[in-house]
């Protein structure tokens, strides 16, 4: 039996710089690559010299993949692929793509601007780094190679946290990240397909410890906050960004609700603005009762919760403020603190994790005179250190694995219909046979409103597929005539049959990643029974309608007059479209063919004319913008000079 | 409404503090050891159990700056492994063994906690009289020089052993057959005993056999089944026996006239108990008169019974958890029931309880009728 070898780098028996290196059946992996938040010097950061002693990781490691982006788990990433060198691709889910560069830029702020830090990485490495990163989506088995294929799992944790199963031939392994087997206010629980790994790899940060419920240190937040305004004093909670700031805004908005509190809550715009945009984003990774409301109400909207001005700090009377940054290093959250800190009515919770040397740290150290430019502050008392991090209440559990509930994935017809905000738009996909049809055909039948589709059930419901958001306006959104596939659009690999009006069509504009975000996972359903629409997941629709979902794929062929062989072809291709694409992951595989994202393009020569070359261009329906733009791009040729 | 939120948000009146774990299997047993530590342990009858020595989270123990420590959780300290059901543990005091009792009931099974690891090992047994398989021995401990063991099943198999020696110290030394429901070992030469039927016992080692007891059974008995446990010596003068019945019945005895209960009342509960064998009634160790009841239900009841006189047809109780209930049980059928509960020894209104369904709470009772 091929061996499976497991090295951590970080995080073996320790909390922090999670880094493990898989060798299964001559295949490397590292998963993870994260920072440890209790050192200042190198300890931080993994070893790297020990993968290998020779030869560029590049060529030793056939990926990474990070679970989610906590700074202890990708933290490192930036060094890793920059500052030491590694070049190949990095596998994580989408919403982790999108937080993590952010987090990462605010840990190199704070470490280089604030704390005078030599040897870090700079903000154009997190750039490049990124633009090596491949996005996976759940239950999406990626294939790294011929033989390793990877495929995401839901973890709970933190909004895009993922396990992954790695697998090359029969062998496998799968690595938990951090995860949750209870579902918490805005994240759902872990779940995995039932399987059996060779090797298991699990967090065990609580393996002996007996966690106390959420709710009760949920409860024990809300009697600290509560009888601190009701005594008339102000409470401080710095936070981070992104993470535990918006389950805290949702209890308490859900409090002071129930309690009709007039008491003013209030979150720094900085907060608001970002943070909430991405969990509005992702919103299908949230969890089922959030994803219920969010129809009738967007729970990442408050009520009671209020954007901050500097000047309310000074106003009379009880209030919560959260604030940012969460260790009460600078900013806003300091300067808050400082007006605040002397009168004993006051409170302050940190929530998070302080870096020694922040005024954070030196407060959760029982710390109670600091001083500050040159002023000496008394904290205010009590100071309350609340745990959050999301693990699991009851700590030794593993992850039960659940046999699959999804429904099959067959090939065939298209049910999905399309409905972006705003009247137009109402891309429909069909496929062949009835479903698609159907489909289809209700929509055609309707200007506005939204096509029906039948329910096994009897009661009538309505399917939309926000399959793509835009944050935009409609006007926006490409008008794809080659979208509106009726019966006639061929499935499966679409060997040959390019979609119609797809060359009148194609944008002229690159896609623009700005302003629209994908949804895959979710599917809207409503039951006219009671009014009432709820998100579902589309494998749950899929299921409850009683139809089947379909892959399409599209394949064009660009003809090119170009004497050169293939592999030079293919590399030349390559370079071009690195240069051009610059925010997109180009790759140029082993075998000599070049992806995109998800698109492949493959040179081939037609044995009939040596002069013609042939680019065989393959993307998914849901990279069609792409690859359209990609085709276009290559029918005007490659240039000449080298790029 | 989410009923189990309405309670969370009810609680924050209710309790100074609350603390609500998911063990990994039930529990029967919650044995202190010193005042920072529990043991638990499984009582499965078909699978491996574990007896875990739990170290309290550290909120409740610090008494300064308690904002400052964000630990909620029971840090798991020693564990070890039982092929058997356990039904009862007790720790033997300034050493490093425990005592537990289960089905089958023909053996006890003695454990050292090691000190330089985490191992609970099983070190010996303790062989019992009358190999009973579907009655378990109770257990009492003789804290001594000489650390000796009180067990028995029935009451003439009660018998005292020196740990070291393995030397049986004392018996009963009667012919009775019935049935024992708990032990309680009150000082060096004394210890009480509580049959099922409500016939209660304080026994002087020192002596032959002659117990001080009732014989009469207790009042509403027929098919009622009784525990008792004897309050410590520092509640003052007074009744400190306190015995339950699974029909709802408490009464308040004086050790120095077992035949004439002080008082007696019944207890709002839902009745019969479901498993009179849970049956469990403490007094608190550090609030005069005050008694907590479980056993019925998924509650604990909690009792002060300075006021009670004589015969009293209902008595309300000073208050009542109910997280049990509604945190774990809601929506759950059948409904939680607690398996057994203690009183903190050094706060004076901090209680743990247990449920069958494996979860533990800890919690800080709010006195709403004393005045602030």
């Amino acid at each position: 039996m091929p061996e499976i070898r497991v090295t951590p780098l970080g995080a073996g028996q320790d909390v922090g710089r999670s880094c493990i290196l898989v060798s299964i059946a001559g295949k490397n992996v590292m998963l993870d690559c994260g920072m440890h938040m209790g050192f200042n010097d190198d300890r931080r950061f993994p070893d790297f010299s020990y993968i290998t002693q020779n030869g560029r990781l590049t060529d030793f490691l056939d990926c990474v993949i990070i679970s989610h982006f906590h700074l202890d788990h990708c933290g490192a990433l930036p060094y890793f692929s920059e500052m030491v060198g590694y070049d190949g691709p990095i596998y994580m889910t989408h919403p982790t793509q999108a937080i993590c560069p952010i987090l990462l830029e605010d840990y190199r702020k704070i470490a280089v601007d604030k704390k005078g830090e030599a040897n870090f990485f700079t903000s154009q490495m997190i750039k490049d780094c990124m633009k090596k990163v491949v996005a996976v989506h759940l239950h999406q088995t990626v294939q790294v190679d011929d033989e390793l294929e990877i495929k995401a799992y839901y973890a709970g944790h933190v909004l895009g946290a993922a396990m992954f199963q790695i697998k090359v031939g029969s062998e496998s392994v799968v690595y938990t990240g951090d995860y949750n087997m209870t579902p918490d206010r805005h994240l759902g629980a872990a779940w995995i397909d039932k399987c059996r790994p060779n090797l298991l790899i699990t967090e065990s940060t609580y393996a002996t410890t007996i966690r106390d419920s959420k709710r009760c240190r949920e409860r024990d937040f809300l009697k600290k906050v509560h009888e601190t305004v009701e005594r008339g004093g102000k409470v401080l909670i710095p936070v981070f960004a992104l993470g535990r700031a918006q389950e805290l805004c949702i209890l308490l908005e859900t409090f002071w609700e129930r309690m009709n509190l007039k008491v003013p809550i209030y979150f720094s715009t900085g907060l608001t603005e970002k943070a909430n945009h991405y969990y509005k984003l992702f919103i299908p990774w949230t969890n089922q009762k959030i994803r219920k409301t969010f129809v009738q109400r967007n729970m990442f909207e408050f009520k009671h919760i209020k954007a901050f001005d500097r000047a309310f700090a000074d106003n009379p009377g009880p209030m919560v403020v959260f604030a940012t940054p969460g260790m009460l290093h600078a900013g806003q959250s300091l300067q808050i603190f400082r007006k605040w800190a002397g009168n004993e009515k006051n409170m302050v919770i940190m929530p998070g994790y302080c870096v020694q040397g922040t005024v954070g740290h030196k407060i959760l150290s029982g710390q109670r005179k600091l001083e500050m430019e040159g002023r000496q502050v008394v904290s205010p008392d009590p100071v309350l250190g609340w745990q959050g991090r999301g693990a699991p209440p009851g700590g030794n559990r593993c992850p039960h694995p659940v046999a699959s509930a999804a429904g099959g994935q067959d090939a065939g017809g298209v049910h999905v219909i399309q409905r972006t905000r705003g009247r137009q738009g109402h891309h429909a996909a069909g496929g062949p046979g009835r479903a698609g049809e159907r489909a289809a055909g209700a929509w055609r039948g309707q200007e506005d409103g939204v096509p029906e589709a039948e329910d096994r059930a009897g009661a009538p419901g309505q399917l939309l597929h926000a399959g793509q958001w835009r944050d935009g306006d409609a006007a926006h959104e490409p008008q794809h005539p080659r979208r509106h596939l009726t019966g006639t659009a061929e499935a499966g690999n679409g060997a040959g049959a390019a979609p119609r009006g797809q060359e009148a069509s194609a944008p002229a504009r690159h896609p623009d990643h700005e302003g629209q975000r994908e949804c895959r996972d979710s599917l809207w359903r409503g039951e006219t029974k009671d009014g009432n629409f709820r998100l579902v997941s589309s494998e749950q629709a899929l299921k409850e309608l009683g139809l089947a979902e379909h892959q399409l794929r599209f394949t064009c062929r660009v003809h090119l007059h170009d004497t050169r062989k293939e592999q030079e072809m293919a590399l030349r291709v390559y370079s071009h479209l690195k240069s051009v694409l610059k925010d997109h992951c180009v790759q140029h595989l082993p075998d000599g063919s070049v992806t995109v994202e998800s698109i492949l393009i493959q040179a081939a020569a037609p044995s009939e004319d040596p002069g013609t070359k042939v680019l065989l261009v393959s993307w998914t329906y849901q990279d069609e913008e792409l690859g359209s733009f990609l085709t276009s791009l290559l029918k005007k040729g490659l240039p000449q000079a080298p790029s | 409404m989410d009923p189990e939120e309405d309670w969370l948000v009810e609680s924050l009146r209710l309790y100074q503090d609350f603390y609500a774990f998911d063990l990994s299997g039930a529990t029967r047993v919650l044995e202190w050891i010193d005042d920072k530590g529990v043991f638990v342990a499984g009582y499965e009858s078909l699978k491996k159990n574990e007896i875990l020595h739990l170290k309290l989270p550290l909120r409740l123990s610090v008494k300064e700056n308690k904002g400052l420590f964000p630990e909620r959780d029971f840090k798991v300290r020693h564990g070890g492994f039982s092929d058997r059901s356990i039904f009862d543990l007790k720790h033997v005091p300034h050493t490093r063994l425990l005592v537990t009792s289960g089905l089958p009931g023909c053996y006890l099974q003695v454990w050292q906690v090691a000190e330089d690891s985490d191992v609970i090992k099983a070190v010996s047994t303790i062989g019992v009289h009358e190999k009973e398989e579907s009655l378990w021995p109770r257990v009492a401990v003789f804290t001594s020089m000489a650390p000796r063991v009180l067990h028995g099943a029935r009451l003439r198999s009660l018998q005292v052993i020196d740990l070291e020696s393995r030397k049986t110290t004392y018996t009963s030394d009667v012919s009775d057959s019935e049935e024992l429901s708990s032990l309680q070992v009150l000082d060096a030469d004394t210890f009480a005993f509580c049959c099922a039927s409500g016939r209660l016992g304080l026994v002087d080692t020192r002596q032959k056999w002659a117990p001080l007891e009732n014989r009469s059974p207790g009042p509403g008995s027929g098919g009622e089944r009784w525990c008792a446990e004897v309050g410590s010596r520092g509640q003052g003068p007074g009744p400190s026996i306190a015995s339950l019945g699974s029909d709802g019945h408490l009464c308040l005895l004086d050790p120095r006239d077992l035949c004439h209960p002080v008082s007696s009342v019944q207890c709002p509960v839902s009745i019969p108990s479901p498993d009179p064998e849970l049956l469990r009634v403490t007094w608190a160790p550090s609030l005069k008169n005050c008694l907590a009841i479980s056993g019925f239900d998924g509650t604990v009841q909690v009792y002060d019974a300075t006021s009670w006189n004589g015969t009293q047809s209902q008595v309300e109780p000073l208050f009542t958890h109910r997280g049990h209930v509604f945190l774990d049980g809601s929506g759950t059928d059948p409904a939680p029931l607690v398996t057994t509960h203690t009183w903190h020894p050094c706060r004076p209104r901090t209680l743990l309880s247990a449920t069958n369904d494996a979860s533990l709470h800890v919690w800080d009772w709010v006195d709403l009728c004393a005045p602030c």
